[in-house]
């Protein structure tokens, strides 16, 4: 196995997924990078997760639901399937701070997690007929001859084709259209706890008048509006340009796309293209994106989100392969890192790229990581220095650093990095890893070498 | 007192609902104490607490802390309260106003360690049997922590195990095992000797999904908490499909207390479909007292279903010989 194919293999199980074990990265390779692409995508082709053994653990909580969901990212079988889930709830930003039902918000996910890798139209579809959604953008209080255009706005905005390629009419007949589709009333919290709402139409409540929308014109309802959206080669762009943001390199966020063009034009038509050809289908999209060379040559071109950062280091690490206490402290980092799973700021969703850092998340990150890489005990870390031994009985500096890069990463760093590096290597001379009277000792400067990698600025681009 | 010889069985109403959010969060299990108190232990997230109850609802205080993944809750005959921890597989005990009386298990797979242990029994000389998850064994201890005896292993075959969960021990010293992930229930003598499983995956009567405990009554009746199915079934002492319980809640006292004084959740309630609220949500335990009152752990409801059992034990005189076949023909 080439070095090459490792480094590709693990950029992108980086971006499909949520990183990997060594183990799990070995067998990825051996399966080879198309194949690996076609079991992302072709999600029937691996089993599905668990779900009994992760509700006997994790079912019952209030504060559960990320915890469990973060349970799925490190060990579902089908890492794409979480990864865009958590894609559509960049984009579909709703937050449990408004509804204060985290069923429904939970709810959200799930459905997101069930048709995330389908077609646009059922998407599309799906989120308007989502409780959590509808109150999020009061289309509960989107009647006839009241109508509430909020989620009408925000579905052409920042859902499906972006400012500049609709107009006010069209917000407000798109609004029409919607008008009636709100959700059943559930009981209240108390006694008896959170039960779920479901999507609900109701006829009277919906404006059954002529509308026009983009210059199709009849008595249009919420499933009319969809049809011609997904049509829209804006819709194919907007898209495209957010799976490039989240799957390939930064762009600027989202609110500035109608004035500064992609970095990368070409990609956008390929993705594009690979939308409109397919009517939409998701997983054509993707299946482009990751064949691609755009794709295979943006290594680190990323900044890492805080679930991304949280999950990678505890796939590094190894730990909570198996449902186990202490789990549920972890969406708590991400939240002290600026990501709070099911609770994004605005409809805006999070700011990504450099936004995620500033002086009080990188300190985050940083403890973070070289909190949970301070255990020698652990899995990940066991497995790498038993990989360091392999190597022989001793590793000059030089190779040390190398080959704790290549068992982190495979991770590039730029010169300053390595001269740091180097230098903490050098200061203890050779490593005499493979002489057991010296293991503690070892053991322990590996350690400190893995804290110094992930950091490093680099190990924060994904 | 021998076990009847038939039952007229003239019904099992529901009884009562005891708890609401916040009093009895995610209960997991209940345990009876004498002149009517209840234990319900209840899991939240990574913490276990105890609830104590009467039977009439009167608030008896918590008991915090007492483990972290408590799956399970007994009582001896002191009224001290056995927990099950299958974070830490350990059994902690404490008595009934809440002072430890100690810890003990310990983690690994050899005899008399634990791999998150489940559900917990004890039998007639307070020995208490252990469902040993993790390990797909069950295992049979002194209460003070002595190993005495193992039996199982992982697989689906009798007496093998996948994950076992409820344990109970009835009356004539037999112990059944909930095979959590076989969706079964097995039965042994006090050896572990195999004597019947009975159940397979499915939601038709009879039909398990992912079941999570059992109790057995003076009667020799099972009620199998068939969790994934959100319903109890119960099946007589030979494992045949009597009846199953959907749910039938009403509002506890406590919960109407806490109504009369809150405008907003009245209205809200008034506006929803009641018809799922009395039903059911991820049942998992079950506990049956000697007047017949089978207590549910309704975990996703934050509450204790009561239902009542009414039944008059039959003589031989009183109950038909049995017949192999049935029949048109009304004697």
């Amino acid at each position: 196995m080439s070095n090459a194919d490792v480094a590709l293999t693990a950029h992108l199980m980086r971006r499909a997924g949520f990183g990997t074990t060594l183990t799990e990265l070995e067998e990825y390779v051996k399966k080879g990078y198309e194949n690996v692409v076609e079991d992302l995508v072709d999600i029937e082709r691996c089993p599905p997760i668990d779900e009994d053994v992760v509700d006997r653990y994790f079912g019952a909580s209030e504060g559960g639901y990320r915890t469990t969901w973060m349970y799925r990212m490190l060990n579902s079988p089908r890492p794409l399937e979480e990864k865009m889930a958590l894609f559509w709830h960049h984009v579909f930003a709703t937050g449990v701070g408004k509804n204060q039902h985290i069923l429904a918000s939970s709810m959200q996910i799930d459905m997101l997690r069930g048709v995330g890798l389908s077609n646009m139209r059922e998407i599309l579809l799906a989120l308007s007929k989502d409780p959590a959604m509808i109150f999020w953008l009061d289309n509960n209080e989107n009647r006839k001859g009241e109508p509430n255009e909020n989620y009408g706005r925000e579905l052409l905005e920042l859902f499906s084709m972006g400012v500049g390629n609709y107009s006010e009419d069209d917000i407000k007949d798109c609004s029409r259209a919607f008008t009636g589709w709100t959700f059943t009333q559930p009981p209240p919290l108390y006694p008896q706890g959170y039960y779920p709402a479901h999507f609900a139409f109701i006829e009277e409540e919906h404006d059954n008048g002529e509308k026009t929308f983009l210059g199709n014109t009849g008595n249009l309802n919420g499933d009319d509006i969809i049809d011609i959206i997904v049509k829209q080669p804006a819709c194919a762009e907007f898209i495209s340009r957010h799976l490039y943001n989240f799957f390939v390199a930064d762009e600027p966020q989202v609110p500035s796309w109608s004035v500064t063009p992609p970095q990368d034009p070409d990609a956008i038509d390929t993705l594009s293209n690979a939308f409109l050809d397919s009517d939409g289908d998701i997983r054509h999209i993707l299946r482009t994106l990751f064949n691609s060379d755009f794709f295979k040559e943006a290594r680190f071109k990323k900044v890492k989100s805080p679930t991304e950062l949280v999950t990678g280091i505890l796939k590094l690490v190894g730990t909570y392969q198996k449902p186990e206490l202490g789990m549920a402290k972890y969406p708590g980092a991400t939240t002290l890192m600026g990501q709070e799973l099911l609770n994004p700021p605005t409809v805006e969703g999070w700011h990504t790229g450099r936004e995620w850092i500033d002086g009080g998340t990188l300190t985050e990150r940083i403890n973070f990581s070289v909190g949970e890489l301070s255990d020698a005990s652990k899995p990940g870390i066991g497995q790498i220095i038993s990989r360091l031994k392999s190597n022989g009985s001793a590793l000059s500096p030089d190779e040390f650093v190398d080959r704790c890069l290549e068992l982190v990463g495979p991770l590039d760093v730029g010169e300053t990095t390595r001269e740091s590096l180097s230098r903490f290597a050098a200061s203890q001379g050779d490593l005499n890893i493979g002489a057991d009277d010296a293991a503690e000792e070892n053991n322990a400067r590996v350690v400190r070498m893995l804290q110094l990698i992930v950091s490093s600025r680099e190990y924060q681009f994904a | 007192m021998g076990r009847p010889y038939g039952l007229l069985r003239a019904g099992f109403p529901f009884f009562k609902t005891v708890g609401m959010r916040r009093h009895t969060n995610f209960p997991v299990d209940v345990a009876l104490g004498k002149e009517n108190r209840l234990y319900i232990l209840c899991r939240n997230g990574d913490a276990s607490m105890v609830r104590k109850y009467t039977v009439d609802e009167d608030n008896l205080g918590e008991i915090g802390g007492v483990a972290t993944w408590g799956v399970a809750i007994i009582t001896d005959n002191e009224e001290n309260l056995y927990i099950s921890d299958e974070a830490k597989h350990c059994i902690a005990s404490f008595n009934a106003d809440g002072e430890s009386l100690g810890t003990w298990g310990e983690h690994g797979d050899g005899d008399g360690q634990l791999n998150a242990p489940a559900g917990i029994a004890f039998d007639a000389e307070e020995n208490i049997y252990v469902a040993d998850a993790l390990n797909h064994r069950v295992q049979k201890f002194t209460k003070d922590g002595t190993f005495i005896s193992k039996w199982g292993s992982h697989g689906d075959g009798e007496g093998e195990f996948d994950m076992p969960w409820g344990i109970t021990v009835d009356e004539l010293g037999d112990v059944y095992v909930v095979d959590w992930r076989n969706d079964r229930v097995q039965k042994f003598n006090s050896e572990g000797e195999f004597i019947f499983a009975f159940g397979k995956s499915g939601c038709e009567d009879g039909e398990l999904n992912r079941p999570t405990d059992v109790a057995v009554d003076e009667h020799g009746d099972i009620y199998v908490a068939d969790c994934g199915n959100d319903r109890v079934q119960l099946f007589n002492s030979e494992s045949r499909y009597v009846e199953k319980f959907l749910g039938d809640a009403t509002l506890s006292e406590t919960a109407i207390d806490y109504m009369m004084t809150n405008a907003g959740p009245n209205r809200m309630r008034d506006m929803a479909n009641l018809e799922p609220q009395k039903l059911f949500r991820r049942p998992i335990s079950v506990t049956i007292n000697g007047d017949g009152l089978l207590f549910v752990a309704d975990n996703c409801s934050y509450r204790v279903q009561v239902y009542k059992k009414h039944a008059i034990p039959l003589t031989e005189q009183e109950f038909g010989p049995p017949r192999r076949s049935p029949t048109l023909h009304q004697e």
